[in-house]
């Protein structure tokens, strides 16, 4: 299949806030989330050709990112830890309710829940909440069989609502309100 | 089935899940209180957890980045094109050359031909052997060349008055000088350099020449005189009709 250029700059422009928002739960850091965003539009663009059909574009764009998410994790980057402090500077200035309502609590809460699940949880769990896709997409796009990925997002649902639920899951939190003095 | 077992089911449960399939659990839910609590509160948590998850850093410069990289590696693709396609073209370039110089081989022999012809013209090399005996002749030229010391039926009735060894176009060669024709002189070349027997016709400034070949053989005749001079000898000793 042909693919211009000028489509492919469409296709960066519709989803790039998209890849980089799946990057940014599955790694947890926004400069691993630029660079794996950017790396799989690249692989895309060179292995445009191997795209069947333009109505897929967006399975194949996630499976690209997944692909760039696990070389980048075998050529050893290894998700690390935040830090107190890291979260307190990442945070401090947006500990407030934000304009959309979300309490930015709840994200640092999320993203420590999502750290505590392994890699076969998280994957299609981010893909499940964040962009809603159906099972069937989350399938195509992680190659797992249809009934891998519901028992895995049953699961990985079940640990991350037991996760936040947990009142050990919210210590960070309650730190940062501390130190915030909230 | 009891609660946890129901409890479980409601996490593979999603808004827009087949009916038919959760049907057991919704009548659950209606009938036991608690595990109504527990999916509403399941249901309300999910939402939020949802909506947090679109509440994650902006990376701005992101988009412009990734574009102008792609514009630079396009920029790049295309400046290495020009010589991918040379060196695409080279095989069919060999094989045009290849394929040039096996057409243009007969023309190409039959100008050094002439051009040595030229000089054997105004130039004559010096007898070896002189004599009118043709058999002896014929036998020291074969010496000279190889195999058989016979002429084409064309050259029965010329004589001949002496002998020069000689190299045409690389090949070994004999040059007779003949004696009823002081201007003229004959070329035997031991490689067929032309490609039937026709007769081709040379002019050159110190005179004119015909080549023509047995198949095995190259025969010249050389004359220092014109071409119209050249053909009437060749008539009058039976060369060509």
């Amino acid at each position: 299949m042909h693919i211009s250029d000028q489509t492919f700059d469409d296709w960066v422009r519709q989803y790039q806030r998209l890849l980089f928002g799946i990057a940014y739960w599955w790694t947890g850091s926004r400069t691993d989330a630029e660079e794996l965003t950017q790396e799989a539009f690249f692989q895309a663009y060179r292995s445009r050709s191997s795209l069947r059909e333009i109505e897929a574009v967006k399975g194949w764009l996630v499976g690209i990112l997944r692909h760039c998410y696990a070389q980048m994790y075998r050529k050893g980057h290894s998700r690390i830890e935040i830090s107190l402090d890291e979260v307190m500077e990442r945070s401090g200035d947006t500990m407030d309710l934000r304009s959309d309502g979300t309490d930015p609590h709840d994200s640092l809460a999320l993203r420590q829940a999502l750290e505590r699940l392994d890699e076969r949880h998280r994957l299609p769990l981010v893909l499940f909440y964040f962009q809603e896709l159906s099972y069937r997409e989350i399938a195509e796009a992680l190659e797992l069989p249809l009934g891998t990925v519901m028992s895995r997002l049953s699961r990985a649902r079940q640990l991350l609502h037991e996760t936040l639920a947990t009142p050990g899951a919210l210590t960070l939190v309650k730190k940062i309100r501390k130190v915030n003095g909230i | 089935m009891n609660c946890d077992l129901y409890r479980s089911e409601m996490y593979a449960w999603r808004p827009g899940s087949d009916e038919k399939t959760f049907q057991p659990l919704f009548d659950h839910l209606d009938s036991c209180a608690e595990c109504a609590r527990f999916f509403e509160h399941l249901t309300a948590s999910d939402e939020r957890v949802g909506r947090t998850f679109q509440s994650y850093p902006q990376s701005p410069f992101l988009e412009s980045r990734i574009l102008s990289r792609l514009a630079h590696q396009r920029a790049q693709a295309t400046a290495r094109r020009p010589g991918r396609r040379v060196w695409m073209l080279a095989p069919a370039f060999v094989a045009l050359l290849i394929v040039f110089f096996v057409w243009a081989a007969p023309w190409l022999q039959l100008a050094r031909v002439n051009r040595e012809m030229a000089i054997l013209l105004s130039k004559p090399p010096a007898l070896e052997i002189n004599s009118t005996d043709r058999e002896r002749l014929l036998e020291w030229s074969a010496s000279q060349l190889q195999g058989s010391p016979t002429l084409p039926a064309e050259l029965d009735k010329v004589e001949f008055r002496g002998a020069a060894a000689i190299s045409v176009a690389a090949h070994r060669a004999v040059l007779l000088k003949m004696e009823n024709e002081e201007r003229a002189s004959l070329v035997v070349v031991d490689a067929p350099l032309t490609q039937d027997n026709l007769f081709h016709s040379m002019h050159e400034g110190s005179g004119s020449a015909s080549l023509w070949s047995d198949g095995r053989r190259s025969y010249v005749l050389l004359f220092n005189g014109t071409d119209q001079e050249l053909q009437a000898y060749m008539t009058r000793m039976g060369i060509i009709a």
